[in-house]
């Protein structure tokens, strides 16, 4: 995973290899993404394919038949954040407060804030979950799409992001309140939960 | 008044340290990241306790609500082969 390991040498076919059976598949889930953290269709085109042209030019920091979706992801990610993200016209969209919030509480704390039932969670439809995810700063929700769409495991999402696994559980913890709390913020404004 | 009294409930079990436990564990769990002690923990706590029980619902249905409910785009037909042709140009 990360580029201090031994350097791979591979030929040009071997390297024409590992990006067909081994990158390539996962593009879908790396479209995705991208699209989610950049809510742009060109945008998202561009940087799946910075990213999967970095992977290659740096093919021989990969070893074969390791987790190359994580690595992927971790080039995506970090292109979004180092080039993308200052290229970009729109202003990143971040709500401080929930920023703040989230670097004072050090801990993970247990506290039940939300109302929110099963029956109005189920009720929820694709446009109205795809607003309250979209609407949290990009680190709450990159680890929900990791973890909860992508299906990484903690351990993974530590890699992908530079944090600590306990970083990665409390700031999970934390987006998933914030989440509640959008969530439930719908609910009452259509009249559910009375 | 359904709701205050759950709410009620809800905060009088929150000094409970077996439900201070199970709300720590319920994200591993759901997760998939719980050892097995920590899984067999939580379901003998859940079995008896109605408010941890809805909370682990809750979370269990918000996580699928994600996986399932939200769109997946199409990846768009050009963005392979314009990979693949600046790979080639590449070797
Ligand atoms: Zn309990």
């Amino acid at each position: 995973m990360s580029v201090e390991k031994v350097k791979q040498s591979y030929s040009d076919v071997q390297k024409e290899k590992i990006f067909e059976t081994e990158f390539l598949p996962h593009i879908n889930s790396m479209y995705n993404f991208a699209y989610r953290l950049t809510f742009d269709e060109d945008d998202a085109k561009d940087l799946v394919q910075e990213t999967y042209l970095k992977a290659f030019r740096f093919l021989n920091s990969f070893q074969q038949g390791t987790n190359a979706k994580a690595w992927l992801f971790r080039i995506l990610k970090n292109s979004f954040i180092n080039d993308f993200r200052k290229k970009s016209k729109q202003p990143p969209k971040i709500d401080y407060q929930e920023v703040e919030t989230y670097y004072n509480s050090d801990s993970v704390d247990v506290s039940m804030t939300t109302d929110l039932r099963v029956e109005t969670v189920q009720h929820m439809i694709g446009d109205e979950v795809s607003n309250a995810l979209n609407a949290l700063a990009v680190d709450f929700r990159t680890v929900i799409i990791l973890c909860d769409l992508e299906g990484f495991t903690y351990e993974e999402m530590s890699k992908i992001l530079d944090i600590p696994i306990g970083t990665v559980r409390s700031r999970l913890h934390r987006s998933r309140n914030l989440l509640k709390e959008k969530l439930q913020t719908y609910a009452k404004s259509m009249g559910y939960n009375k | 008044m359904a709701t205050n009294l759950f709410n009620w409930l809800k905060q009088s079990v929150l000094g409970r340290s077996s439900c201070k436990r199970c709300l720590e564990l319920l994200e591993l769990i759901t997760d998939e990241e719980a050892s097995p002690e920590e899984v067999k923990h939580f379901h003998n706590h859940i079995n008896e306790c109605l408010p941890c029980y809805e909370s682990y619902n809750l979370e269990k249905s918000i996580k699928e609500m994600l996986q399932t409910k939200l769109e997946k785009k199409q990846v768009p037909d050009d963005l392979i082969q314009s990979i693949k042709l600046k790979i080639r140009n590449n070797l």
